[in-house]
């Protein structure tokens, strides 16, 4: 009897802890995901801008990427798994021509602009923030599916 | 209508009777409220006792709860998910349908009905507050309730886009910029068909050596000023001051030279991307009044038919 009540308290404890994560992970997630929609916005508004100072429609375009026919070369980032299962990391590798590993600034100009520059490390940081927010939401629905259960088990008693 | 950012990422929580008739009934059990509560309590006409402390927001602590995952997995080893989301769901609208309040329409139709201001709400830190609260409670034997019993009536507000008519100002540029790009592209198609159009100023060879002139003049200029500075600070300065050693006068001359050619520098770059800002000046004009250019053009063309 005592051990039940315990076991009861123990669950309802959990369950009041997990509604607050729960709230604290919609929070965060929420907050990266504007910080990504700032991000890439902020991007997109360099690029443009790159084309702007640069003159003309050609300068930096879709045209200056390579194609199906073009010299292959290797992914500077990828995304990948992290210890914890339910997780994704962002790896990236040098620079690396030798072996393959392109800088992808190189194919719009041998000196690019120092806004190109920025807008490349714009969406950069959008890449890390997408993973970041993957792994929050994943964090998110886990939590659910355990309150789920675990309302299920309290009802239960 | 446009989406903007998210503004406030807090996520809210509309109370429910039951909440506030529970905050009333234990009011006095509070030692500390925070600001938002004790406010929210006003203003749903909720009285506090005098001896209750009301605390700022910063001052509560508010961290990600440790859970236990074992203890997790070992409550919730005898459950089978299947049945649940299904229940969860007609358990969530019976208590939307028994509230009858604007919930319920929000939750149906989003786009429709843009979302209403809630006034009274707990934030994240209030919540933090009542369940710390209610671990002390349930350990004095106050009351035996927890959280998710209290909050389960109440509806979640979540962080929500605002929706935002957009500017007719830029619609109207917006509108006007598409004109002009669509002009600019029916005058490149039709150049060669229609003899009149022919003749822009920025086609001619006259007006891109015109402007190039003026470059390599600047250029120039520069590269005669800092001459002359070096040959000041070579053969001047040994004219007026007597003989002095070859070496020193070499580096006199430099000196002038790198003076000059530093304040030099500044008015070069002032000057060349002047000479920008005027190339681009004509193609936005063109922009904006075709017409009017095309006339101006022809004149030019009367004047100076070789130019080509």
């Amino acid at each position: 009897m005592v051990a039940e009540k315990l076991d009861k308290e123990a669950a309802g404890q959990l369950l009041d802890a997990m509604y607050l994560d729960m709230f604290h992970l919609i929070e965060e997630h929420t907050q990266c995901r504007v910080n990504l929609e700032r991000a890439n916005a902020s991007g997109a508004i360099l690029l443009a801008r790159t084309r702007f100072q640069a003159g003309g429609c050609n300068s930096v375009s879709k045209a200056q990427i390579p194609t199906e026919n073009s010299a292959e070369f290797n992914a500077l980032c990828r995304v990948i798994k992290a210890k914890d299962e339910n997780e994704v990391n962002i790896e990236r590798h040098e620079v690396d021509k030798a072996n393959g590993y392109v800088e992808p600034l190189h194919w719009f100009s041998v000196l690019p602009p120092m806004s190109l520059r920025h807008a490349v490390t714009k969406f950069r940081d959008c890449i890390e923030l997408v993973a970041e927010s993957t792994n929050l939401q994943r964090q998110l629905t886990d939590v659910l599916s355990w309150i789920s259960k675990l309302r299920q088990s309290v009802l239960k008693q | 209508m446009l989406k903007s950012t998210i503004i406030d990422t807090r996520v809210r929580l509309v109370p429910s009777v039951t909440l506030l008739e529970f905050l009333d009934a234990k009011k006095e059990h509070f030692e500390k409220v925070p600001e938002n509560v004790a406010k929210l309590m006003k203003n749903e006409g909720y009285t506090l006792p005098l001896s209750t402390q009301i605390v700022k927001e910063q001052e509560l602590s508010i961290k990600r709860p440790n859970i236990d995952q074992s203890l997790l997995r070992r409550l919730c080893a005898d459950v089978h998910v299947e049945a649940e989301p299904a229940a969860k769901s007609t358990g969530k609208k019976n208590k939307k349908a028994a509230k009858g309040k604007q919930s319920s329409s929000e939750e149906v139709n989003e786009d429709a009905e843009p979302p209403k201001e809630y006034k009274n709400v707990l934030y994240l830190t209030d919540m933090h507050w009542l369940n710390d609260t209610l671990i002390q409670m349930r350990k004095d034997g106050i009351c035996n309730l927890f959280l998710f019993e209290l909050i389960e009536s109440s509806d979640l507000v979540l962080p929500e886009n605002e929706m935002k008519p957009r500017n007719p100002e830029l619609e109207a540029r917006c509108e006007r910029l598409r004109a002009e790009q669509h002009n600019r592209e029916y005058h490149k198609m039709t150049k060669n068909v229609d003899a009149g159009l022919k003749h822009y100023p920025e086609d001619t060879i006259a007006y891109q050596i015109k402007s190039l002139n003026k470059q390599i003049i600047a250029v120039l200029q520069f590269v005669f000023s800092v001459a002359a500075g070096f040959t000041f600070g070579f053969f001047g300065v040994n004219l007026m001051v007597g003989p002095l050693p070859f070496g020193f006068r070499i580096l006199l001359g430099v000196i002038v030279a790198l003076i000059i050619a530093l304040a030099e520098m500044y008015f070069l770059a002032k000057k060349l991307h002047e000479y920008d800002e005027v190339l681009d000046a004509p193609k936005r004009m063109q922009q904006t009044a075709p017409k009017p250019h095309r006339e101006a053009q022809s004149g030019v063309q009367a004047l100076k038919p070789h130019a080509d």
